[in-house]
C-alpha cells in the first residue's frame, strides 16, 4: 500500500516507533543509568561537603546513603504522564487556548524526551513549559517567548527559565520535530463518511465493484451503536451519528491517545481508527471494510478472484487485531487527576523525587549561564549554590533540612494546584542560600 | 625472373608457375620490381606486408597491454612460420579463416590506417611549408636589418660631415643606440615566433594522439586466433525518463480522492474570496487529510520492528546521546 510507504519515510516511524518490550527495556535502561548517575552525583555532593566539616559523623553519611532511593520506571512513567496532563491544562490557560495540535505535540515531545532521560535528572516541571514553547514553534503557532512566559500561572516564571532546557530537549528529541498526529486523519475519515452518507462516496481502489448508491444504502443499514444511549442513536439522523462519533473520537484522541504509549506503538491512522472503534464500533467497522473488503462479502468474491483478495484478507485480519489492541490500550486510560488514590501515589512519587533529584542538574538556567561565561572565579560559588549548598556550615545545613521538611508539607498541600508551586519554592530556597 | 620472361609467359593471362614442381597459377599483375638485392629479404618483406594487412589489430582494441603484446608475439610467430616454412599449411588456413571472419574489422582498420597515413602526410607537408615560410621571413629580416644598418651608418656619416666637431661624440652614441634597439626588438620577435610554433606543434601532437581512440568501436568479439580483445559494449538505450521512479502519481490504495466532499464548515471556503485569493485550494486539504487518515494503516510496528531491527540500531544512539549530554553538562558543572 503506497500510503504505508509514505508513512515509513517519516521520522516518527524510523526513530520513534517501538514494540512494547523494546519500550519497556529502553525505559528500564534509562532509569538504571539515571539512578546510577544520581547516586554518584549525591556522593560527590557529600564529598564536596565533607572538607568543610571534617569531623562530620560517619553515621550521618550512612543514613544519607540509605536515603537515596531512586524512582523505578513505573513511577517515572506515572510522573511523566501527570506532567503530560499538566501540559494540556497549561495550554488551556492561554487566551485563546493553544490549539490541540500544539498541545499534543508538546506532550509527545515530553514523552519522547523522557524515553532517554529520567525525571530524576531533569525535573518534568522545567522541561514541560519548554516543550510546549517548542511545540508552538514547530506547529506554526507563533507566540513570543515573553508572551508565553507571562501566560504561565504561578507568577514569576521568567523567559530564561522557559528557554533554558531548549537545546537539551532538542537533543533528547534527536532533532526530529515532526509528530504525526491522528487528528487530521480523523477529519479525512469523517469527511469521507459524510460523503458516503449523502451518496457521493467513491469506491476504494481495490474494491471497484462498489457504487456510491450501494455505499449509501449500506451505511444507512448499519446497526445502531451499542455503546451510545439508545434514545439518541435511534432518533437522530445518520449525519448526526457521524458527527457524534467524530466528537467522541476527537475527545479520545486528545486525551487517551496522548497519555498512553499509543504514539510509540501504533501509527496515527491505526490510532484514530481505534478511537473511532471505541466511539462507534459498527460505523468504524463499516468504514474500514469499505476500504479493505469485509469478511462477509468475501465468499462470493473468492470464486472470482481468490488470489487478489488474499493479501487484503491477511491485512484485514492483522489490522483488526492491531486496532483491537490499540483500542484496549486507549480504553484502559483513566485520567490521573480524577481518582484520589492516584493523586496519593503521585504525591508519594513527588516526595521521593525530591530526594533523588540529581543535584547537578537542578538549576538549568544557571548552568546555561555558567557555560556561557566559564571564568572560574565567577562560576564557582554559583555552582556550589546550585549543587545544594555544600559550602554551607553545619548549622546552616540543619536550617535547610528543617526548611526542606516545611516545604515538603506545603507541597503536599499544594499538590492539588495546577503547578504545585514547586518552582516558587525552589526559587526561595536558592534565594535563602545566596 | 627477368622482365622479358614475365612478359613472354604471362602476357596472355594467368599461367602456371614455370618452376618445376610448383603448381601455382600466377598472373602478370602480381609481378613487381625487386626492391632488395637479397631475394630472401624481399620474400620476408612480402610475407610481412601480407600478414600485417590481415592481422591489423590496433592497441586500443585490446583490453590490456599484455594482451596486445601477446598479439604482437603471435603475429611475429606467424610471419616466422611462413618465412621459414614451418607448418605453412596450418598457419595459412588459420590466417585465411581469420581474414574471412574478421573482414569488416580488417577493412575498418585498413581504412583507419590509410586515413592516418594521409593526415600524417598532410601534416608533414604543412610543416615543411611552414618551415620554408619561416626561413623566408628570417632571411627577409636579416636583409632588412643589414640594409638599415647600412642606412644608419650612412646617416651618421652624413650628419658627422654636416655637423660641428663638438657634436661628433653625441651623434655616434645615438647611432649606436638606435642599432641596439632594433636588434633587441628583432630578438623578441624571434622569441615570440618560436613560442607560437612550439604551442602549435604541441596541439598537433595532442590531436594526433586523440584521433585514433575512435577505432575501438570497430572491434570484433574474440576470434579464434586473436585473444584478449576488448569486449564491445553495445550502449544500452536509455529508458524513457520516469520522474517518479516507478510510482504512479496520485495513485492511492485505500481511497479514491474526490473533487468535492460535502461538509458544512468546509463548503463556505469554496465561496470565500479571502481564502481563495491567496491560492488556497480545498483539494489540497482533502488530499492531505485523507492521506493522513490512511498513511501507515498497514504498518504493523511490532512485526516490522522486530524483523528489521531498526529499533535496535537506533536505541544505543539515543542512550549514547543522552549519556553524552549528561557527561558534558555534568563535566561543566564539576568544572565550574
Amino acid at each position: 500500500m503506497i500510503e504505508d510507504e509514505i508513512y515509513r519515510s517519516s521520522s516518527q516511524f524510523r526513530l520513534w516507533s517501538y514494540t512494547e518490550s523494546s519500550l519497556r527495556d529502553l525505559r528500564a535502561n534509562t532509569n538504571a543509568v539515571a539512578s546510577d548517575r544520581v547516586r554518584a552525583a549525591l556522593q560527590r555532593a557529600r564529598q564536596a561537603r565533607q572538607p568543610v566539616n571534617p569531623n562530620g559523623s560517619n553515621a550521618e553519611t550512612a543514613i544519607d546513603e540509605k536515603e537515596i532511593e531512586c524512582l523505578n520506571p513505573e513511577e517515572e512513567l506515572e510522573l511523566v504522564r501527570y506532567y503530560c496532563e499538566k501540559t494540556l491544562e497549561l495550554g488551556e490557560t492561554y487566551k485563546p487556548p493553544l490549539p490541540t495540535n500544539v498541545r499534543a505535540t508538546a506532550i509527545q515531545y515530553l514523552r519522547r524526551f523522557y524515553l532517554t532521560n529520567s525525571p530524576m535528572t531533569y525535573h518534568p516541571k522545567s522541561i514541560m513549559a519548554c516543550a510546549l514553547f517548542l511545540a508552538t514553534k514547530t506547529d506554526n503557532y507563533y507566540m513570543s517567548l515573553r508572551q508565553f512566559a507571562d501566560g504561565i500561572p504561578g507568577d514569576n516564571t521568567t523567559a530564561e527559565d522557559v528557554i533554558a532546557p531548549e537545546y537539551l530537549i532538542m537533543q533528547g528529541l534527536r532533532f526530529t520535530f515532526d509528530v504525526r498526529h491522528p487528528f487530521r486523519g480523523l477529519e479525512g475519515g469523517i469527511m469521507e463518511l459524510q460523503a458516503m452518507a449523502q451518496g457521493l462516496g467513491q469506491p476504494a481502489p481495490h474494491l471497484p465493484q462498489q457504487t456510491p448508491e450501494d455505499l449509501r444504502r449500506a451505511l444507512h443499514l448499519i446497526p445502531p451503536n451499542p455503546s451510545a444511549s439508545s434514545s439518541s442513536s435511534s432518533s437522530s439522523s445518520l449525519t448526526d451519528r457521524i458527527a457524534h462519533a467524530h466528537h467522541n473520537t476527537r475527545e479520545l484522541l486528545k486525551t487517551a491517545a496522548q497519555m498512553t504509549d499509543a504514539y510509540f506503538l501504533y501509527t496515527p491512522s491505526q490510532i484514530w481508527l481505534s478511537a473511532l472503534f471505541i466511539a462507534d464500533r459498527p460505523l468504524a467497522e463499516f468504514y474500514l471494510f469499505t476500504k479493505i473488503g469485509s469478511p462477509a462479502s468475501l465468499p462470493p468474491s473468492t470464486s472470482s478472484s481468490s488470489s487478489s483478495t488474499n493479501p487484503l484478507d491477511a491485512l484485514r485480519t492483522k489490522l483488526i487485531h492491531t486496532i483491537t489492541s490499540c483500542s484496549a490500550l486507549l480504553q484502559a486510560y483513566t485520567s490521573l487527576s480524577t481518582g484520589p488514590e492516584q493523586m496519593k501515589s503521585l504525591k508519594a512519587i513527588a516526595k521521593k523525587l525530591y530526594h533523588c533529584q540529581n543535584p547537578e542538574k537542578v538549576n538549568l538556567a544557571g548552568q546555561k549561564r555558567d557555560s556561557a561565561n566559564p571564568s572560574p572565579a565567577a562560576s564557582t560559588p554559583a555552582a556550589i549554590a546550585a549543587a545544594g549548598g555544600e559550602g554551607a556550615s553545619e548549622s546552616e545545613m540543619e536550617r535547610i533540612a528543617k526548611k526542606r521538611k516545611l516545604e515538603l508539607e506545603r507541597k503536599g498541600r499544594e499538590a492539588n494546584d495546577i503547578f504545585g508551586g514547586e518552582l516558587v519554592t525552589e526559587r526561595t530556597k536558592e534565594r535563602s542560600l545566596q | 625472373m627477368c622482365e622479358s620472361c614475365v612478359d613472354r609467359i604471362f602476357s596472355s593471362g594467368p599461367a602456371p608457375c614455370p618452376v618445376a614442381g610448383c603448381h601455382k597459377t600466377l598472373r602478370k599483375a602480381k609481378f613487381r620490381k625487386q626492391t632488395f638485392e637479397d631475394i630472401g629479404v624481399e620474400r620476408e618483406v612480402d610475407i610481412r606486408r601480407r600478414v600485417m594487412q590481415i592481422l591489423n589489430r590496433r592497441e586500443e582494441e585490446f583490453a590490456t597491454k599484455r594482451a596486445y603484446d601477446d598479439f604482437l608475439e603471435q603475429r611475429e610467430m606467424i610471419i616466422a612460420n611462413l618465412v621459414h616454412g614451418t607448418d605453412v599449411a596450418k598457419t595459412e588456413t588459420d590466417l585465411q579463416r581469420y581474414a574471412q571472419e574478421n573482414l569488416s574489422s580488417i577493412r575498418a582498420n585498413q581504412a583507419l590506417e590509410a586515413q592516418e597515413a594521409t593526415t600524417f602526410q598532410e601534416r608533414q607537408t604543412l610543416e615543411q611549408e611552414q618551415a620554408r615560410l619561416r626561413r623566408e621571413a628570417a632571411r627577409q629580416e636579416y636583409e632588412n636589418e643589414r640594409r638599415e644598418l647600412l642606412a644608419g651608418r650612412e646617416d651618421v656619416l652624413s650628419r658627422l660631415a654636416a655637423g660641428r666637431a663638438g657634436d661628433a661624440a653625441a651623434i655616434a652614441r645615438e647611432g649606436q643606440r638606435v642599432l641596439l634597439k632594433k636588434s633587441s626588438a628583432r630578438r623578441s620577435e624571434e622569441e615570440r615566433i618560436r613560442q607560437k610554433q612550439a604551442v602549435l606543434r604541441g596541439s598537433e601532437l595532442r590531436k594526433g594522439v586523440a584521433a585514433p581512440t575512435t577505432a575501438g568501436i570497430t572491434g570484433a568479439p574474440d576470434s579464434g586466433l586473436v585473444k584478449g580483445l576488448k569486449k564491445i559494449e553495445v550502449p544500452v538505450p536509455d529508458k524513457p525518463y520516469d520522474p517518479f521512479g516507478g510510482l504512479v502519481p496520485d495513485k492511492r490504495d485505500y481511497y479514491t480522492l474526490q473533487e468535492h466532499y460535502p461538509s458544512t464548515y468546509l463548503d463556505p471556503i469554496r465561496q470565500d474570496t479571502r481564502m481563495l485569493a491567496g491560492g488556497y485550494d480545498l483539494r489540497e486539504y482533502y488530499s492531505r487529510t485523507l492521506l493522513e487518515a490512511f498513511a501507515g494503516l498497514g504498518c504493523f510496528l511490532d512485526e516490522e520492528l522486530s524483523e528489521s531491527g531498526s529499533l535496535d540500531a537506533s536505541k544505543p544512539v539515543a542512550t549514547q546521546g543522552a549519556a553524552m549530554a549528561a557527561a558534558t553538562s555534568g563535566g561543566n558543572a564539576s568544572k565550574a
